[in-house]
This record gives C-alpha cells, sequence and structure tokens, in this order.
C-alpha cells in the first residue's frame, strides 16, 4: 500500500472524542438536514423540480435577487477597496471608530437593520423624504433593496483587502515612483493587480451573503410579486402554504447557487496563492 | 510597518522652500477626497441606521420605551432570546474546540473538506437553513411525525430554534481558533505528555491558555449572531406569541402591528448589545491580537 493511512498513528490524546463530537455535530446540524432537502427533491424529481422553478414569479424572483445583489457586491467591491485604502494608509481623526464601524453590519441583527432603513428612507422618514422632494423613492422598491443588501454586504471587501494593504511595501511604490510613473499610474498598474485576488474574494462573499439575505430585505422591499419579491421571501410564502415540495424546488435552487458561489471563492483563493503565494 | 507608509518629514525650513510631496502619497486633494468618501458613505450607511434606530425609539420619551419593552410579549421574546443563546452558543463552543482539536492535533486524509464542510453553513441562505430544518423535522416527515406523536416536536418549538441558531453560527468557533492552533503548532502538548500529564490536563494547562483570548473572540461573534438571527429563526419557529417569538421575531409582529415604539425599543436593546460586542471585539484586537487569527474575516 503507497497511500497514506486514512489517519496517522500518534500519542496525543483525546482523538475519538474530539472525532466524535466533530462528526456528530456536523451530523445533526448540518448534513442530515441539508441530506433532508436533497432527499425531497429526489423524491419529488427533477421535472418537477423544473415546473416549479419555471414560472415567471420564480424567475423573476431569482433573477431579482441575483442582480440586485451583484449590483451591491459591485458597490460594495469599491467603496470596500477606498474604505480600506483610507482604513490603512491615512491618519485623521475618528479613524478607530470607523474602523470598529465597518463591523458593526456583522453585530447588527438583519431585522434591526431592516427596520431603521426603512424608518429613513421610507417617504415619511428622515432620508426618504429628502429624496422624494425629487422624485426618486428608495423604500418599497428595488432602491430599498439594493440598500439593504449594500448594507449587509459591507465588511466584506474591507476586511479581505484591508490586511493586503497592510502589507504592501512602500519600495515597491518608490520603485515605480524612481521608474517615472505618476502616482495614479502606480496605483493602476502597481497597487491594483497585488489588492485583485483579495478584493475579488470579498466580492464573492459580500454576493453570497447577499443572495441569501432575508431578514434585512423584507421589511424595506415591498415585496410586490414579480417586482420587489426576493427569493427567499418565495421560500417562506410557499412554508407558509404548507407547499413543502415547491420550498424545496427553490430551496434546491439557492443552495446550486451558493454552490456555485463558493466554488468560484475558492477558485479565485487557489488561483491568488499560485499568483501571490498568500491569499 | 505603518510608520513606513506615513509622509516623512525633513528638516528643512518650512518658510521659504518649496514643499515636495512624497512620491508614495497621493495628492492632498485627492487624500481629502477618499477620506470624505470613505467617513461620509460610513455615516449615511451605517451611522444614520444606527442613530434611526435610538430616534425611533425614544420617539415618545424613555417612558413609553421601557414600558414597551416591559409588556408580557417582550419580556417572554428576551427570555426565549437569552435562553436559545445560553444553549446555542455553549454546544457551539464545544464543537468548535473539538473540532479544532482533531483538525489541529491529528493527520488524516479529507482535512480540507472536513474545513469546507464545517464552513458551508455560512455560504447557505439562513431562510435555507431553516427550510432543511423544517424538512428534516417538521410534522411532514417520518422523523418529525414520530417526534411530534412522541410529544417532543422541535419544528415550531425551542429544540428547532436551538437548531437552527447553531446551523447558522456553526464555524464561528472552529474558524477563529483552526488557525490560531494550527500556528502554536503541537510541541507544546507533546512535551506536557512525555512529562506525564493527562490529556485533560494537558488541554486545561497548556493549550486552553494559548487558545483563550480567540475562544473568547469566537464566541462573542457566535453570541451576536445567536441572539440576532432571524432568517433562519423565522422559519422553524412558527413565529407563537409567547412560546416561539424570540427578540427578532417580535420585533417584526410588533413592526407589523405599527407598534414601532415597541419594535424600535427592542431594536435598540439588541443594537446596544451589537455594540457592546464590538466595543469588546476591538478591545481584543487591540490588546491581544497576536493571540487572535491573523487575517479577520467575518
Amino acid at each position: 500500500m503507497s497511500r497514506a493511512p486514512l489517519i496517522q498513528r500518534t500519542a496525543m490524546p483525546g482523538l475519538g472524542l474530539s472525532a466524535g463530537i466533530t462528526f456528530f455535530m456536523l451530523t445533526l446540524v448540518v448534513a442530515l438536514p441539508i441530506g433532508a432537502l436533497l432527499w425531497q427533491g429526489a423524491n419529488f424529481g427533477l421535472s418537477n423540480i423544473w415546473a416549479t422553478i419555471n414560472r415567471d414569479r420564480v424567475w423573476a424572483a431569482l433573477w431579482l435577487s441575483f442582480r440586485l445583489s451583484f449590483l451591491a457586491a459591485c458597490f460594495n467591491l469599491v467603496f470596500g477597496v477606498i474604505l480600506a485604502w483610507v482604513l490603512v494608509r491615512y491618519r485623521f481623526p475618528g479613524r478607530r471608530i470607523i474602523d470598529a464601524a465597518v463591523d458593526l453590519p456583522f453585530a447588527l441583527p438583519t431585522a434591526v437593520a431592516g427596520i431603521a432603513l426603512t424608518a429613513l428612507y421610507a417617504p415619511n422618514g428622515v432620508l426618504g423624504g429628502l429624496t422624494d422632494q425629487i422624485g426618486w423613492q428608495i423604500a418599497y422598491t428595488r432602491w430599498g433593496i439594493f440598500l439593504a443588501l449594500v448594507f449587509v454586504g459591507l465588511p466584506f471587501v474591507t476586511r479581505t483587502v484591508q490586511p493586503v494593504i497592510e502589507e504592501i511595501e512602500t519600495e515597491v511604490e518608490e520603485a515605480s515612483a524612481t521608474l517615472g510613473a505618476s502616482r495614479s499610474h502606480t496605483l493602476r498598474h502597481v497597487i491594483a493587480p497585488m489588492l485583485m485576488p483579495a478584493a475579488l474574494t470579498g466580492f464573492a462573499l459580500s454576493l453570497a451573503r447577499a443572495v441569501g439575505e432575508y431578514g434585512s430585505v423584507i421589511f424595506i422591499a415591498g415585496n410586490i410579486p414579480l417586482r420587489t419579491e426576493i427569493a427567499p421571501l418565495l421560500i417562506v410564502i410557499q412554508l407558509e402554504e404548507y407547499n413543502y415540495d415547491a420550498a424545496g424546488a427553490i430551496g434546491l435552487a439557492m443552495l446550486a447557487i451558493s454552490f456555485t458561489m463558493l466554488l468560484f471563492i475558492n477558485l479565485i483563493q487557489i488561483w491568488s496563492r499560485k499568483r501571490i503565494g498568500h491569499v | 510597518m505603518s510608520d513606513a507608509t506615513l509622509p516623512k518629514m525633513q528638516a528643512r525650513p518650512a518658510a521659504t522652500a518649496p514643499r515636495f510631496r512624497s512620491a508614495t502619497e497621493e495628492s492632498p486633494a485627492a487624500r481629502g477626497a477618499l477620506i470624505a468618501i470613505a467617513t461620509g458613505g460610513l455615516a449615511l450607511l451605517v451611522g444614520a441606521p444606527l442613530a434611526a434606530v435610538f430616534a425611533e425609539a425614544l420617539m415618545q420619551g424613555w417612558g413609553a420605551a421601557v414600558a414597551s419593552l416591559a409588556s408580557r410579549d417582550a419580556q417572554s421574546a428576551i427570555r426565549l432570546t437569552l435562553l436559545i443563546t445560553a444553549i446555542a452558543v455553549p454546544l457551539n463552543a464545544v464543537f468548535g474546540i473539538a473540532a479544532a482539536w482533531f483538525i489541529t492535533k491529528f493527520d488524516f486524509r479529507g482535512k480540507a473538506f472536513l474545513i469546507t464542510l464545517i464552513d458551508l453553513p455560512f455560504s447557505i441562505s439562513p431562510v435555507v437553513a431553516g427550510l432543511c430544518i423544517v424538512l428534516l423535522f417538521g410534522a411532514n416527515s417520518a422523523l418529525g411525525g414520530w417526534l411530534v406523536a412522541s410529544g417532543h416536536p422541535i419544528v415550531f418549538a425551542v429544540p428547532g430554534i436551538v437548531l437552527a441558531t447553531v446551523f447558522v453560527t456553526f464555524p464561528f468557533v472552529a474558524r477563529e481558533l483552526i488557525p490560531v492552533m494550527i500556528e502554536q503548532g503541537r510541541a507544546e502538548e507533546e512535551a506536557a505528555l512525555t512529562l506525564g500529564a493527562t490529556g485533560w490536563r494537558v488541554f486545561r494547562t497548556v493549550t486552553l491558555p494559548n487558545i483563550r483570548w480567540a475562544l473568547l473572540y469566537g464566541t462573542l461573534l457566535c453570541t451576536a449572531r445567536a441572539m440576532g438571527e432571524f432568517g433562519a429563526v423565522a422559519v422553524v419557529s412558527g413565529k407563537i406569541r409567547g412560546q416561539t417569538a424570540t427578540m427578532p421575531i417580535t420585533i417584526e409582529m410588533f413592526y407589523n402591528e405599527y407598534l414601532s415604539v415597541a419594535a424600535f425599543s427592542m431594536a435598540a436593546l439588541l443594537t446596544g448589545f451589537a455594540l457592546l460586542t464590538l466595543l469588546l471585539k476591538t478591545a481584543l484586537e487591540l490588546r491581544h491580537a497576536d493571540a487572535l487569527s491573523a487575517t479577520r474575516r467575518h
């Protein structure tokens, strides 16, 4: 046998206990429930699943969730890189508070974010009243969904890019400048390529989070079928009608989207590891 | 390291000499614009909603806000959320420690796959997570039907909410501990074993002191998420007033009933906790940066 044994023998104690707890929890909490969804799908049958998804209302919801999540992730990509750059490179009053505030969307419950954004941007809210005067309604439209998705995905890009900017050696920028490059040329051709893999990872994480987001969106979305109804809400509606087959079918479609994005994130990380030696 | 990025101050008479800008910094105008975009954007996106929560809660004064939190629905929601958190977070911490020990102290095949499985819940929509639990334990499934018949329902009851909460917070502790324990290696534990210490003693006196700050950090993030989870809990709880309505679920109920002060008062309570979490997290990052995972994500 040339293959390595399944597990290397060692004197370290606790193998049975730690492996036991790990596999028990993993099975009970993750594997069995996801297995139940796959099992439900297998029983329902591929053609029935397709028939459930292939309806205008479901397509509209999936497409809306994905498209707005993509746009929100794009916004977060640009804003997140600027934020990371400012936090690492510049010293200004309040920097520490800003740095800590970046994580607030992770710490704040999504339902709280949802009602707070709605209160602000509803036509009778402080900011919604202002935009209403120029005929721009945010709450209960797609703008509101976009805003909520920007909020929940905000920290990802900043937190993946920040450590990379901290590691950049100024010598690289000095070398570029001595060779006659302008500052903007250096930023575009020296700095940007170094930040790219981390920024893309943050982008993908932000996108994945936004596609599945529910709590912060439903309050501000208006939830009008075909127009402002997101995919996770469709699952909730089907479950409230005890339509488990349809809920399972839409759930499987979302699971497929999640897995595709997980694969994408892993590919980016493998690519970046090959290219610059770290993530 | 960050000092090297600051503009270098040359000793020269300031009044006469022209000011040169270092080649590694942006023009003052660009710099100012970037700082303005960053702070302004964050104030609008994060600061404004934060202020809105407290402003709406105190719309009718402190008395009304406090009174709304004393109502029976509010009290039972607070108790339920504390109960769920008190069960889910320790479960998660035990799992995180066990998984990190298993993954970092032993060599086996399929390790990368196991880590991916542990990370999986972060990539799945909370609503889909709730759906999975309903399909497994709901009254419509064979297992669920038997559980309901024997008087131990999981879905639309406390165990289901705990399960959903553990699902969505699953990777927090493990993912924080694994990098720290990989970096620390196994030599210290092996030395203690050679000197005759038992397994538990090795863990308590050698491993635990090394990972305690990372453990606290992971537990903190896990607690914040556990108290605030909405999507997964909304699906499995059945939203039964006074029985399975957690704090976030109760916020939704109050809000939909146009009880604005009650909804925002409870939201303010959770926001206060989120701010406390951020404060403790920042303190940990400042004081014990070396003891935490090198890269900060999630």
